[in-house]
């Protein structure tokens, strides 16, 4: 089967995706540390919505929803564990010169 | 629900889960970690990951050097990769005063058996390339410290833990904990009640709010430290980098990216833990001035931690007086990851045998009603 790239920056597998969740790492707090999902240039702009989509498709699925589900069959995930992680400054990758020589201007 | 346990933990970071990882492992049952969040989301999963055994107490240099013994073999003996890697401390040294003291100082870590020597500038030109020599006096390096991905020393220590029955309860917050002279300690969270003849009370910058629940005082103060990472670089830097005087560190990290922090001397008091634009223009100005070429590398994220800042920025580790079955280990003031697998050991052994195999007499809570404290030179930030 062709490999699924989730996270594009650090090149982390859709199959990564769930080989921690089958270890436990069950959010996506944690889920972010443990497969480097969501910590490279684009901090997860690219990659969150599509992992929360695979984690909500698999709770639907455990949920007894009719839905046609991605993933596979033995994962459980709780609900309240499907939330964006904490987005940190800065909005775009900054050059440290540039914070360096830039103007700063009033918040 | 009411619960039994022989032991209650209070908070899943790094000290916790050692901490019941080291009881499991003496023998002791029906242990159990409580920690509100997720695991790491405490000053573990959001500190710089250094290990050092420059110290210039003698207390501070011998309780790292043993930590430093624990990690060299850690990831063996709990079977999961922390990711520890000596690549070495560099205190670069702009000030006179301080060359002086840590030039006094270097004997006595060599003595207590921990390798530092003095390096000149051109040593330090050689061994860091790109690094400003505008100046700088000299730098003192100690090859056997290191870093650790903390994560991976959390997962690690919990799972071990986990595998010799201990309960690991996440988003289980502490309430409130009574002590009862007859049944012992009560201690509530939202679904359950412990009940238990010990508590371990390691809540990081919140210990004291755990503490002041028992009516016990403890004199320290969350402090908010920010800290930031580059994109990743491929790797050209051996030792972690850090001045005392100015307050910064950084190091590479085994994913090629700059980490590293600055401390801020106008910071107050506080729980908070927002990132501010002011820390990133300190932080990034320190970075480029250092090592210049870093100037074209781009920072990539930023946030922030509590430092549990004790009156002489030593730890607080033992008993209460006249409290029983009570522990804590709080107040590390910046450096209690790198203590963390030495201080969960001395911990477990006060809980089974009410002695320690090193000194920690000194760092008791009571140190504080009895006047003259004496603070450690090294500490950053
Ligand atoms: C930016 C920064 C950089 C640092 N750099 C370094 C470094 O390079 N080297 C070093 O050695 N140290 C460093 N430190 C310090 C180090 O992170 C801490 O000393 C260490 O992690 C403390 O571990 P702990 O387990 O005692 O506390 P924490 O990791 O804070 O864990 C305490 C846990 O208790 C939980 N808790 C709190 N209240 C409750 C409650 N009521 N009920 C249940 N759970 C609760 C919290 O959620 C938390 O998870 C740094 C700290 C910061 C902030």
């Amino acid at each position: 089967m062709a490999k699924k790239i989730l996270c594009h920056c650090e090149d982390v597998e859709t199959e990564e995706l769930y080989s921690a969740l089958r270890q436990g790492y069950g959010d996506l707090e944690t889920l972010k540390r443990y497969t480097g999902i969501g910590t490279g240039k684009c901090q997860g702009k690219c990659c969150f919505i599509q992992t929360l989509r695979l984690l909500h498709d698999m709770v639907t699925r455990t949920g007894g929803m009719e839905r046609e589900a991605t993933g596979p069959k033995d994962l459980m995930i709780d609900p309240d564990d499907i939330r964006v992680p904490t987005l940190r400054p800065p909005v775009l990758p900054l050059r440290i010169k540039d914070i360096v020589e830039g103007e700063r201007g009033e918040p | 629900m009411t619960r039994t346990a022989d032991v209650v933990i209070i908070g899943g970071g790094v000290n916790g889960l050692a901490c019941a990882y080291n009881l499991a492992k003496r023998g002791m049952q029906n242990i159990v970690v409580l920690e509100r969040g997720y695991i790491g989301i405490g000053a573990t999963g959001r500190c710089g990951a250094g290990i050092r055994q420059q110290w210039g107490l003698e207390e501070n240099i011998i309780l790292a050097r043993e930590s430093v013994r624990i990690f060299e073999q850690l990831s063996d003996e709990i079977g999961f990769n922390i990711f520890f890697r000596q690549g070495g401390y560099l205190i670069l040294i702009f000030d006179e005063e301080e060359y002086q003291l840590v030039s006094k100082t270097i004997p006595l870590q060599n003595d207590l058996g921990v390798p530092t020597k003095m390096l000149t500038p051109g040593e330090i030109g050689d061994f860091v390339p790109g690094v400003n020599l505008d100046g700088l006096l000299g730098g003192a390096y100690c090859p056997t410290d290191g870093t650790a991905y903390p994560y991976a020393v959390l997962w690690g220590y919990g799972e071990a833990a986990k595998r010799r029955g201990v309960d690991i309860r996440v988003k289980t917050e502490v309430l409130s904990v009574s002590h009862h002279r007859d049944s012992g300690y009560e201690v509530v969270t939202a679904d359950d009640t412990f009940r238990t003849p010990r508590i371990v009370n390691v809540a990081g910058a919140y210990t004291k709010n755990i503490a002041a629940m028992l009516g016990i005082d403890i004199p320290t103060q969350p402090h908010r430290h920010e800290i930031a990472v580059t994109e990743s670089l491929k790797s050209f830097l051996e030792p972690m980098i850090i001045s005392i005087t100015k307050g910064f560190y950084f190091s590479q990290s085994l994913r090629g990216e700059i980490v590293g922090g600055i401390g801020d001397d106008n910071e107050t008091p506080s729980f908070s833990t927002d990132s501010s634009p002011d820390f990133l223009f300190r932080y990034a100005a320190s970075l480029r001035q250092t090592l210049p070429a870093l100037g074209n590398v781009r920072i990539i994220r930023q946030w922030a931690g509590l430092y549990d800042m004790s009156p002489d920025a030593r730890p607080i580790i033992g008993t209460v007086d006249d409290i029983e079955g009570y522990y804590h280990a709080c107040g590390f003031s910046g450096h209690g990851f790198m203590l963390s697998p030495v201080v969960s050991q001395l911990l477990s052994e006060l809980i089974t045998t009410g002695s320690t195999s090193l000194p920690i007499d000194s760092l008791n809570l009571r140190r504080f009603s009895q006047g003259d404290l004496v603070k450690d030179p090294y500490v950053v930030g």
